[in-house]
């Protein structure tokens, strides 16, 4: 027991924690820069009439234009402070902030990277990553610290490690491995990209790109942690991310990913990239050699570490909670979201949804264009809790225009990793009448059955 | 020092990598965009932009060249035989019409053609009887978009019977008004689909070029923007507009049938040019996605789904040419062939929609996005 606290809380050069704010905090700063340019925040938060909040948060509430420009305007801001590591206690919490509100208004736009981001940036806030190569210590040189307690970086190894695995895992199914699925739908798709397209369409590189990308998943923590083939590792997180990011539209996570993942590598390794940089620039050295330590007090320490074992257990049973839920998971999607199940499914549906009205037994299709924006309607097609939330805004909107007992009908067919269109929902529930629940089974969930 | 060196090699060597990397990455990005391209062509691009939506544009230019000229004619001498010229001349431009609202990207919709000027239906006959009884108007104005295009002209030379066309053009105190609304309408209809027909073609701005180097399927590629049309003209203005609000299944509230929001009510061309939209859709099924669909050996309840789409698109043109005629009557009859012929429509929506894109890989959505 002494030796393992000893390992979590022993001394370690701060240099690596300082590189991953500065890459991290760098990459926050482009993908929000990103998203404003591409006027994602008219079109995700503005544009729309309706939104899909998480269930337990309903009572998130967008504020109009003027307020997300800010929130993410301020997000930019602190995203580019946490980079530069400028009023670091105050940004860090600001961030997080600023970006959990923004996921949980709408979980049409949830991402595995989004959530990656979440995550992070609420490390980041129990961390004293701006204690080196900081513009707080350039204010204030008292702050400086070259020795920090080594769980302080080895938080961020787990989860990444944490998250490479369960992506493995979640590859090891017979569509992923045996029938090369979704990927070989994908890769054809792509065959007009230069050098590597006329490869892709091929069936074999289905194959091949299925097995190595699940073994690459399930093998790279170990490769990445083991000192002697660690280079080869980075190496290989490279060559993976991006050429995902060449083949699929997936934004930022690779990028995400390649700047976190260099916290596997070395304090030498960082003492160096930083000593370079400096010199780059012409910026004197480090000042000295002089070491200070982070100020631990041990009694805030036992208790951080109490938090983040709690937290890490989490991390590992939250992935499988969908083995609680009968039915195919790619179906159902039930226990699917904050499980780091990336790229695994290629799924298609269209809905037709009617409403009934109870007293005159009149049933009408609805237009669904005229609720949501076409980007949630496309997610909502394929998601069951976001089907129940879209009839409760029928519902809803029927009520109020005087309708007594609304029927919330639909008609929805999904294709799953080339299943072929099958009913999804069951058409005869009344789904005004069925409730969103926090682990419950959605019984109306027609099962999967392949054919 | 040793170690050193060997940072530098890896650092070194890990940068090269990524920039040859992005810079593949980027070069793909920006065919996505429709820049030019240097990886293989799409002969599937190839074969719908050269040989099906360029002439199809070209046919609806000529054809609404010649509606205009007969509307000169008929406008000079309105008589029962320049009339019966003028009809001939307007189902051909309409039907012309029907192979081409299926490609609403590019050209088409930077125009709007379909969403403002050239189908809105039902006509707004109160703001046309405006119009022609002298009040002030823009042809383009937001107020006008219900009240142009052919649902207008269908209005003009066919309602009521050809006596009262006659009438309304030679007769009636705003004789003249309508003439000359007839004129701007037929002009205006005349000089939009030159300018799409232009743009696509290769000697005017050459959006044909710009396609069929918009290669890949992300959002913004080529095939992605034309599937996206091809399926919302379907799904949207052949089953919602054409047959689900008429009989009342659609709509924003309770309706009853409404057999006169048909498309072509007072021509009762409707039939008809659904038969021509559905020939349309056909024949670009098999203009290539017909062999993009075969290459990915989908299926769709044990067939082959490129076999399910080409035999579903069969049935439904029987259904659809075993509609009664005129397709109002046929609603107001409550018709049974009506709603198996909707079936069927609703058939093909699954098909085109669900299956295809996502066989193809296509999303179904206009919106840009990530996804992971």
């Amino acid at each position: 027991m002494t030796t393992a606290t000893n390992y979590f809380t022993r001394d370690r050069h701060i240099a690596p924690l300082a590189v991953f704010r500065i890459a991290f905090g760098a990459v926050l700063f482009f993908s929000t820069c990103r998203f404003i340019i591409r006027g994602w925040v008219h079109d995700f938060y503005i544009a729309p009439k309706f939104h899909f909040p998480f269930f337990g948060f309903e009572w998130v509430h967008s504020f109009g234009a003027p307020f997300m420009y800010t929130l993410y305007g301020m997000m930019a801001v602190s995203a580019l402070c946490i980079c530069t590591g400028l009023f670091y206690r105050v940004v860090a919490p600001l961030f997080f902030l600023c970006f959990c509100y923004a996921e949980l208004l709408d979980k049409t736009y949830y991402l595995n990277h989004y959530y990656l981001v979440t995550i992070c940036s609420f490390l980041l806030i129990w961390t004293p990553a701006n204690r080196y190569c900081s513009l707080d210590v350039l204010r204030r040189p008292a702050l400086r610290v070259t020795r920090v307690p080594s769980w302080t970086i080895l938080m961020f190894k787990y989860q990444l490690c944490i998250i490479y695995c369960c992506a493995g895992l979640s590859k090891l199914t017979g569509d992923w491995l045996l029938r090369a699925m979704p990927l070989k739908i994908w890769l054809p798709a792509k065959a007009s990209l230069p050098v590597i397209g006329p490869l892709l369409q091929y069936e074999w590189m289905a194959y091949f790109f299925s097995w190595a990308s699940a073994l690459f998943d399930l093998s790279i923590p170990f490769i990445l942690l083991n000192k002697s083939t660690r280079r080869l590792g980075y190496f290989l997180v490279i060559i993976f991310h991006v050429l995902s990011a060449i083949l699929f539209q997936i934004g930022m996570f690779p990028w995400l990913m390649m700047s976190a993942t260099l916290i596997f590598f070395s304090e030498n390794f960082h003492i160096t990239l930083i000593g370079r940089v400096r010199k780059l620039f012409s910026l004197p050295a480090a000042s000295g050699s002089v070491q200070e330590d982070y100020p631990v007090n041990q009694k805030t320490q036992k208790l951080q570490l109490w938090l983040l074992g709690i937290y890490f257990l989490l991390q590992v049973l939250i992935p499988f909670r969908y083995l609680l839920y009968p039915g195919t998971l790619l179906w159902t999607e039930e226990g699917y979201r904050f499980s780091w199940r990336v790229m695994l499914m290629e799924k298609g549906g269209t809905s037709f949804f009617y409403v009934k009205s109870g007293a005159t037994g009149k049933k009408f299709e609805i237009n669904n264009a005229d609720f949501l924006t076409p980007y949630q309607e496309r997610m909502m097609e394929t998601q069951p809790d976001m089907i129940l939330q879209y009839a409760k805004i029928l519902k809803n909107y029927y009520q109020e225009k005087g309708m007594a007992d609304p029927e919330i009908i639909v008609e929805s067919y999904v294709t799953l990793n080339g299943s072929g269109s099958r009913l999804f929902i069951d058409s005869t529930v009344n789904l005004a009448n069925e409730k969103e629940t926090w682990f419950g089974h959605k019984s109306w969930i027609l099962p999967f059955i392949n054919k | 020092m040793k170690q050193n060196k060997l940072f530098l090699k890896t650092l070194t060597g890990i940068l090269c990598f990524a920039v040859v990397l992005f810079s593949c990455s980027k070069s793909g990005n920006n065919k996505n965009q429709g820049g030019p391209g240097t990886g293989a062509t799409d002969s599937v691009l190839v074969n719908l932009g050269t040989n099906i939506i360029l002439p199809s544009y070209q046919q609806l230019a000529s054809a609404t060249t010649a509606l205009d000229a007969s509307i000169t004619t008929f406008n000079a001498g309105p008589t029962l035989n320049t009339l019966s010229d003028l009809q001939t001349a307007f189902k051909n431009a309409y039907k012309a019409w029907a192979a081409c609202s299926e490609f609403e990207f590019g050209p088409a919709s930077d125009l709007f053609l379909t969403t403002h000027f050239i189908n809105s239906f039902p006509t707004d006959t109160v703001t046309m009887k405006n119009n022609t009884g002298g009040a002030t108007y823009s042809i383009d104005g937001i107020g006008n978009y219900a009240a142009q295009g052919f649902p207008a002209l269908d209005y003009l030379i066919y309602a009521y019977g050809n006596d009262a066309v006659i009438a309304r053009f030679t007769s009636d105190v705003h004789a003249a008004g309508a003439k000359s609304y007839m004129a701007t309408l037929s002009a205006s209809l005349k000089t939009k689909a030159a300018a799409v027909a232009n743009a696509w073609s290769s000697i005017g701005g050459n959006y044909l070029k710009t396609f069929i180097n918009g290669t890949g399927v992300n959002a913004g590629s080529s095939l992605s923007l034309f599937a996206n049309a091809y399926i919302q003209d379907f799904d949207v203005n052949l089953q919602n507009y054409k047959i689900g609000i008429p009989i009342g299944l659609y709509g924003p509230s309770v309706l009853p049938t409404s057999p006169s929001k048909v498309e072509a009510f007072y021509s009762s061309l409707s039939v008809q040019l659904l038969i021509a939209q559905v020939q349309a859709c056909q024949k670009i099924y098999l203009g290539g996605l017909d062999d993009k669909v075969a290459a990915t050996n989908a299926q769709n309840a044990g067939v082959p789904l490129n076999d399910a789409i080409k035999t579903e698109l069969a049935i439904l043109l029987t259904k659809i040419q075993a509609l009664p005629d005129p397709l109002s009557t046929g609603i107001q009859n409550n018709a049974p062939s009506i709603t198996d012929a909707y079936t069927e429509v609703r058939k093909t929506t699954v098909l085109l929609k669900v299956d295809m894109s996502s066989a193809l890989g296509i999303k179904i959505s206009f919106q840009d996005d990530d996804g992971d």
